[in-house]
């Protein structure tokens, strides 16, 4: 009899609605940073640009406050390699300066993946003093 | 059955409780989208085909191991309605998935029967245990890319049903077809002459003589058609299976089992039969041992298992106190539990070479029709008890009734799960940095891509924005 109370709310709250835990509204940078790439993918063919900074809602990559990040920020402070294949196929530009940003960001979210797609010759000696996390508050 | 239904208040009751609990299992259920794997490749060999003919005559050697002609077949049908009624392929596709969902539902409503209120007092539990059985979980994430093992569970629940009434002439012929059906789908189809052999043998008045030897010839005539064809079954090692706290690759097994298999063999049968007795093992690993070693025990386990021993249990006291000794004596309900036992411990020997959740699908069905008859007895008993004694059998069935309802819940959450994972898996098909491997052929890039935006274009729930405390509660 619960069951069916609790799928009666469910129906209702489908009717209503998208029922319960409905599809997200999210930006770009939140859609990979909860690791829906279908999403990001979906948002990307609608016209969204993956390399503009989004805002990522406090509590999916930081605790206590609200970020604006790019994607590809978002994928690696996710430790999400799949997702940092897939905007960079999707193109995404990283040019020196972010390339080294982006590692210097791996080094504090640890992820082999992450690091050995965005890692070059010339970054066998990464120097992260001075580098701002993206991920960090703006105060 | 809606004759039925106007006749007996129970029976309208549990129609409408059993529609309010199925229809936002078939909205979760049609959230998924069609599966990469699996699916894509059978969809895009069923339209390469100029003839359904070839391709059946083709299908029949694709694989070794396996004989599922209708699984191209199938594929090519639904293409040819999606294309007949400019439907996309998620709505036909899923559809009929959806619809297997509703009858399965509605034939184990038929199966058990409910005429007066104790009955909908069993069926209020025996309906939680059909749903929320893992195995029926495995089931619906299933797809190849029509649901074989629901259709399976379909047409075995169709054969008890048919053999639940009088005999008719037409019985054989149906029985045939849903034999024929399901084996040509998935070797689990076998399940289908296994409830006609156990209704036959619990003296179920709907099989008769020609219903069993017509069905045995057909399943002789399948195992020689596929000694012909040169089709073996999978050996140990032909897939991956777990054993004590592990899951082993097919590799590591042939090393471990390959020279002596029995041992192996006769473990994944008890755990086959376990797993739907107890939750464990699942997938031949036993969680307890792992969570033994680690020293933590997620809740899902405890509450699988609890709510599996407990119903078991009720099965074990129909079983014994209950059952009479005599064939001749038994009731028609008595049989009906007979053969919902002989079938799942029958289909516990399917998972021989390796067990699977879904192997013992049919199984689970059979386990909570075998549970209805057990809790109607227990309803029907508990009035003649002392009061303390039927408090506490009344709590008890709430009791399990609860866990099931929340196993229940659980398997929205993980069809939501499902339905996220397989729209990502779509961002892996014709990626932009891989042309190499997109199909040359155009037809077949065209069928891809409308597959893939379908796909994606469904939107889906991130678990990150689902409860946390879900994972510990309801996955495994």
């Amino acid at each position: 009899m619960i069951l069916a109370l609790f799928s009666v709310w469910w129906a209702a709250a489908g009717v209503a609605g998208d029922g319960l835990w409905p599809p997200d509204n999210v930006t770009l940078s939140e859609a990979v940073a909860t690791r829906n790439n279908g999403e990001a993918v979906r948002l990307m063919d609608m016209g969204a640009d993956p390399n503009r900074p989004t805002r990522v809602r406090d509590g999916l990559l930081t605790n206590g406050y609200a970020v604006t990040i790019k994607p590809i920020e978002a994928a690696v402070g996710a430790q999400r390699a799949d997702s940092v294949r897939m905007l960079l196929a999707n193109g995404v530009l990283v040019d020196h300066a972010e390339r080294r940003m982006l590692l210097c960001l791996e080094q504090t979210r640890r992820d082999s993946g992450v690091r050995e797609l965005l890692a070059t010759e010339s970054e066998d000696h990464l120097e992260c003093e001075g580098v701002r996390s993206p991920l960090e508050q703006v105060h | 059955m809606v004759r039925a239904a106007l006749r007996s208040p129970a029976l309208a009751v549990a129609v409408l409780l059993a529609a309010l609990i199925t229809i936002p299992l078939a909205d979760s259920l049609y959230r998924v989208p069609i599966q990469v794997s699996d699916s894509l490749e059978p969809i895009v060999i069923a339209a390469k085909y100029d003839s359904g003919r070839h391709l059946l005559v083709d299908s029949l050697t694709f694989s070794p191991t396996t004989f599922r002609p209708s699984r191209y077949l199938q594929a090519r049908a639904l293409l040819a309605l999606t294309d007949g009624t400019g439907l996309t392929h998620h709505a036909v596709f899923r559809g009929v998935h959806v619809a297997l969902l509703v009858l399965l539902v509605g034939l184990f409503i038929a199966a058990v029967r409910v005429r007066e209120w104790p009955d909908l007092v069993a069926f209020t539990v025996a309906l939680p245990v059909l749903v929320g059985v893992h195995t029926f979980l495995s089931m619906l994430l299933e797809a190849f890319p029509v649901n074989h093992f629901a259709e399976v569970g379909v047409c075995a629940l169709g054969v008890f049903v048919l053999a639940q009434h009088p005999s008719r002439w037409f019985v054989p012929i149906v029985a045939c077809a849903l034999l024929a059906l399901s084996l040509s789908v998935v070797e689990s189809g076998a399940m289908v002459w296994v409830t006609v052999i156990c209704c036959a043998a619990a003296g179920l008045r709907g099989i008769d003589r020609t219903t069993v030897v017509s069905t045995t010839l057909l399943f002789g005539g399948y195992v020689l058609l596929r000694h012909v064809l040169g089709i073996s079954s999978p050996g140990v090692g032909g897939h991956g299976s777990g054993f004590g706290d592990q899951f082993y690759s097919p590799e590591e097994l042939t090393q471990r089992f390959g020279a002596h298999p029995l041992g192996f063999m006769l473990y994944n049968v008890t755990g086959g039969l376990a797993s739907l007795l107890f939750a464990e093992p699942r997938q031949g690993v036993y969680s307890l041992l792992a969570a033994w070693r680690e020293r933590d025990i997620h809740p899902v386990v405890l509450i699988n298992v609890i709510s599996s021993a407990a119903t078991t249990g009720l099965l074990i006291w129909y079983a014994v106190t209950r059952l009479p000794g005599k064939r001749s004596t038994w009731s028609d309900v008595d049989r009906t539990f007979v053969v919902a036992c002989a079938a799942f411990v029958v289909n516990a020997v399917f998972n021989a070479v390796y067990i699977k959740d879904e192997i013992m699908s049919p199984g689970g069905l059979f386990y909570a029709i075998a549970t209805f008859v057990a809790v109607r007895a227990l309803v029907e008993r508990l009035p003649q008890q002392r009061l303390a004694i039927a408090s506490l059998g009344a709590i008890f069935l709430a009791t399990i009734s609860a866990l099931w309802a929340f196993r229940v819940a659980g398997v929205h959450y993980q069809l939501r799960y499902d339905a996220f994972k397989t729209r990502n898996d779509w961002v892996e098909v014709l990626r932009p940095d891989k042309h190499d491997d997109w199909p040359r052929d155009p037809d077949e890039l065209a069928l891809t891509r409308r597959l893939r935006t379908e796909a994606i274009d469904r939107r889906t729930t991130s678990p990150s924005f689902m409860p946390r405390w879900a994972d510990r509660y309801w996955v495994e």
